[in-house]
């Protein structure tokens, strides 16, 4: 009788985990079973299933937030629950259920009619919490896997488009390599040291620099380096970033938004409980690894998007260019740098968000397309001036213009940069957001600066994409006045992590 | 009661304006501009109360007040006033509504978001004269590139304004995030981002010639120096005519100010080592632009130029760290701020009439805008530093603050007064005098009363600082002699 109450409490913590994968498979079965019946004619039930996902999904928040338990370790050890990985995983299920009310319209319009969308969107969204909860190299490279597979198949959504083909063929093969590296790694480091638990390799390798003489490690570094590499790979950090641009043009575009936004939160998340607490020692050695990658993202990022014609390749490569202000960051190793990074992480979500939601929402009136190149953009300013002057909000914090929301991201990591001593990083960074600055400019030039004569009239935006735009937006600009909910909560979390 | 919240109103009011402003619909642009100007004037007003119940007997900082504190840290935005930031306030007051008296008539797009842009500009221009933080001086500087950058580019002239915003922007934002960095230093080192307790800390002293050259970079982009002082006559130029006044009148100041609030008093041993550096691009940038001007045909692009050779005299002033250098930089840089705005207003109003701004098609304007002609001179006189102006009280103090400290910068700048009055007198000898061309200009439109106001007060303004410059220097005796201490 014990036996069967031995996992009680493991799996009182696990309920919203598992409340979404149950509902994750009662939504898969009723898409099959409705969507089939010849008897109600073969039902479109897309737009059904988008709104039930976000159901679900919105109540897997409330789940989360108002989860009375703060810290426990589940299924002996396998996975940790933290003030840490609450924050992420309230972060992760708000942005999946934003990407869901913004690719609403975009599947109407173009009449994906099938509803495994938001089924691989529900997966995937289980595959980043539970990441984000690991504890394990075994739960990791499962969790990971779980993401992958479901954004595979969502890179290669629309099935008359061989672009969108290509870019799943392309994501699938870089994305099976990186996990074969990172499987490589874990069985490198539980060759060499016998334990894959997270909490239990902290406890072995503590202080493990002070024993040069007595123990070799260096297969454990090795194992590290193959690690790193492979999670640098999903995160599109240069040099491996030759994927990002070809699947984000490819894939539909609320794909694209759901992957600039939602899985660099997820490895982020991991990265930060690997090397900020089960690895710290050997952070000699992974630091200069992430201080070089990040230098060379951010270079990369800002130089590749200037060529750039197409908004997708250009979100691309400014994504690079991101992800490689935050490695810096991370690669700092204090505890404000991890706050700076968390901070930094929620304000590009929203960005990127409300970014993506007003190339979803803006469509031509004529044929109901989507912007696809910039110059699509001209003159957009005259036509719908609100849109135009949101935009440039938008843009004005991507770049990092004080007093907007991007500054102060820029500020907290560059200021924990500096804080470790990282001076050369920080000056190319902050050269290289002027070279962004580039850019983004360019948009706000072609909107409202007008050269030509090509005046395109859009509809009018529908309402998902209009609140999820205006949301971010206000929080865009009205962040400066009143931080303090977010700075409470971020440092909450990474002490939690830490101590 | 009203004292402790004097300068929180002289923010809020233009912002509470411009709130004011988003809901007055399109089909009424004469209440768009109305409201603009009247929340503009009252903002005037307000400032000369501040001033009124300024104390000048003290260096202290006064009006202070808590705006906002950032949490986890240990950041604390205060606000207050001394010497050295009243005047900009007041000058920044003073131009604004003068600016939107200005575009009254010339402003066909986009009314409302003008007025919009000009009075956020106004309380983000306050903010960065008041506020005793580091990092958020920074924050409001970079700030004022967002309107400025939109007034450049969406209601600028056709020719080039999308390169000159973009010039005026990147070239402003490079050296700006050298200065982030080292106040990022700063605060990492120090632990505060406090002006008080700042201006009390000593740095080492390699630590203090990098950091004072992290400041340069953005001062000497804004102030303009040669050689960064390229985006100056391009923006100047193809901005609309109130965007030029303001750009000149108070943006260039904001460097002159950045050096005097930060770089002087936190790092004077570095201030001391670079002065030469200072010097030699000082008198370049007088000579070279002075002698530049003679070669444009763009009249805006001359006045933009002997900005830069002004702005060269102030930085001068400013580097020979005695009490008559300050105050003659300080006093250049308030009758700058007056005299280049009126001379950019002048080319506005004929801009206004014949749309176009080349030499070569005015002639003769005497004969038939004799008003205009008359207004004209006196600011021609004034950017000359013709006694009796408040250029040639200021120019004097900094040749007389520069001898004492160098006596061949001082030859080399004299110089200067003469190229000076070369350009003036030949730009209004071109314009003004000789025989018309009444193949371009045909018709008689002299000043109208809406110009006439909006040229009154700067010329009052002018002769009051020329002819008795005690009210103004009163006021900056104190601050500047602590300034002078501290350095000490």
């Amino acid at each position: 009788m014990d036996f069967l109450t031995f996992f009680d409490n493991d799996f009182k913590i696990l309920m919203p985990e598992l409340y979404l994968f149950f509902a994750t498979l009662i939504l898969l079965s009723y898409g099959v079973l409705y969507s089939t019946s010849k008897i109600l004619n073969y039902p479109i039930i897309q737009l059904n299933m988008g709104w039930l996902s976000i159901f679900s999904l919105t109540i897997t928040l409330f789940l989360y937030l108002g989860n009375p338990i703060t810290t426990m370790s589940a299924f002996n050890d396998l996975l940790i629950f933290d003030s840490f990985t609450s924050l992420m995983k309230v972060l992760i299920v708000i942005s999946s259920i934003i990407c869901c009310l913004m690719s609403l319209t975009y599947l109407e319009n173009k009449k994906i009619n099938s509803f495994e969308y938001f089924i691989l969107i529900l997966l995937a969204t289980i595959g980043m919490l539970c990441l984000v909860s690991t504890n394990d190299l075994l739960a990791l490279y499962m969790s990971i896997e779980l993401m992958s597979l479901s954004f595979y198949i969502l890179a290669s959504y629309k099935r008359n488009s061989e672009f969108s083909g290509e870019a799943g063929l392309k994501y699938f093969i870089l994305g099976a390599f990186s996990s074969g590296l990172l499987l490589f790694g874990i069985s490198l480091i539980y060759g060499f040291t016998g334990l894959t638990n997270f909490e239990e390799l902290a406890k072995v390798l503590t202080g493990i620099n002070s024993m040069t003489n007595t123990v070799s490690y260096s297969g454990i570094l090795a194992g590290l380096l193959f690690l790193s590499i492979s999670l640098l790979f999903k995160l599109a950090a240069a040099p491996f970033h030759m994927w990002s641009p070809d699947v984000y043009e490819g894939a539909p575009t609320p794909v694209t938004a759901f992957f600039s936004i939602v899985p660099k939160m997820a490895i982020f998340a991991l990265l930060l409980r690997m090397f900020y607490s089960t690895f710290y020692d050997f952070l000699g050695f992974w630091q200069p690894i992430f201080l070089y990658t990040g230098v060379l993202s951010m270079i990369v990022g800002s130089l590749g998007a200037l060529y750039q014609k197409k908004i997708k390749r250009l979100m691309a490569y400014s994504g690079i260019a991101n992800v490689g202000y935050m490695l810096i960051g991370f690669s700092a190793g204090t505890v404000e740098s991890m706050s700076g990074l968390i901070l930094y992480l929620l304000i590009y979500v929203v960005m990127t968000i409300a970014f993506f939601s007003f190339i979803l929402g803006t469509q031509t009136e004529k044929d109901s397309k989507l912007n696809t190149y910039i110059s699509d953009l001209e003159n957009l300013g005259k036509v719908n001036p609100a849109l135009g002057f949101a935009v440039t909000f938008v843009i004005f914090s991507m770049v990092g213009l004080p007093p907007f929301a991007g500054f102060f991201g820029k500020f907290y990591l560059f200021l924990s940069a500096i804080q470790s001593e990282l001076y050369t990083a920080a000056i190319i960074g902050v050269l290289s957001s002027v070279v962004a600055a580039f850019y983004y400019i360019r948009i706000i030039k072609l909107m409202f600066f007008g050269t030509s004569s090509v005046y395109t009239t859009y509809k009018s935006m529908d309402k998902a994409n209009a609140l999820v735009l205006s949301g971010s937006l206000f929080f865009l600009i009205f962040f400066f006045a009143y931080p303090h909910p977010f700075l409470m909560c971020i440092h909450k979390a990474s002490l939690g992590l830490l101590l | 009661m009203f004292d402790s919240s004097i300068l929180l109103s002289l923010i809020g009011l233009p912002l509470f304006g411009m709130i004011v402003l988003f809901f007055i619909p399109d089909n009424n642009p004469d209440l768009q501009k109305n409201v603009g100007l009247s929340t503009s004037l009252l903002t005037f007003l307000l400032s000369i109360l501040l001033w009124l119940k300024f104390d000048m007997s003290t260096p202290k900082y006064q009006f202070v007040e808590k705006f906002f504190s950032v949490p986890y840290s240990n950041m604390h935005v205060y606000l207050g006033v001394d010497g050295i930031s009243l005047f900009f306030i007041l000058l920044t007051t003073f131009l604004i509504p003068v600016c939107l008296l200005a575009s009254w008539d010339a402003i066909k797009i986009y009314i409302r978001e003008y007025s919009i842009a000009f009075l956020f500009l106004e309380a983000v221009l306050i903010c960065v004269f008041t506020c005793l933080d580091v990092l958020f001086f920074y924050i409001f500087f970079e700030a004022v590139l967002i309107p400025m950058f939109l007034i450049i580019g969406i209601w600028g002239s056709r020719e080039r304004k999308i390169r000159a915003a973009y010039q005026f922007f990147v070239y402003t934002l490079v050296g700006s995030v050298l200065m982030l960095l080292a106040i990022m230093y700063i605060y990492y080192t120090t632990g505060t981002t406090d002006i008080l307790v700042l201006q009390t800390v000593s740095f080492d002293y390699n630590t203090q010639l990098i950091l004072w050259l992290a400041f340069f970079a953005s001062l000497a982009v804004k102030v303009p120096m040669v050689p960064a002082h390229i985006w100056l006559p391009e923006a100047h130029s193809e901005a609309p005519t109130a965007g030029s006044v303001i750009l000149a009148g108070v943006l260039l100041k904001m460097g002159g100010y950045g050096f005097l609030r930060f770089s002087i008093p936190m790092f004077p041993d570095a201030s001391i080592y670079f002065t030469p550096l200072v010097y030699t691009l000082s008198v370049i940038a007088v000579i070279y632009t002075s002698l530049t001007t003679l070669r444009q045909v763009d009249m805006k692009r001359i006045i933009a130029y002997s900005s830069v050779a002004h702005m060269g005299f102030v930085t001068i002033g400013m580097f020979t760290l005695n009490i008559q250098g300050i105050e003659g930089s300080m006093l250049l840089m308030l009758s700058h701020g007056v005299v280049s705005s009126a001379l950019f207003l002048c080319i506005g109003v004929i801009y206004d009439r014949h749309k176009t701004r080349i030499i070569k098609y005015y002639s003769g304007l005497t004969v038939k805008m004799p008003l205009f002609s008359i207004v004209f001179l006196f600011f021609i006189l004034a950017n000359m530093g013709f006694p009796g102006t408040s250029s040639f009280v200021s120019e004097f103090l900094v040749l007389v603050g520069a001898f004492k400290s160098n006596v061949f910068v001082t030859t080399l700048i004299t110089t200067g007064v003469i190229w000076g009055a070369g350009y003036s007198i030949w730009l209004y000898n071109r314009v003004a005098f000789g025989n018309i061309r009444t193949s371009h200009i045909s018709e008689f439109r002299d000043l109208d009363r809406r110009e006439t106001m909006v040229f009154l007060p700067c010329i009052i303004l002018v002769l009051l600082m020329g002819v008795y410059p005690e009210i103004f220097l009163n006021a900056m005796h104190v601050s500047i002699t602590h300034l002078i201490e501290q350095v000490q």
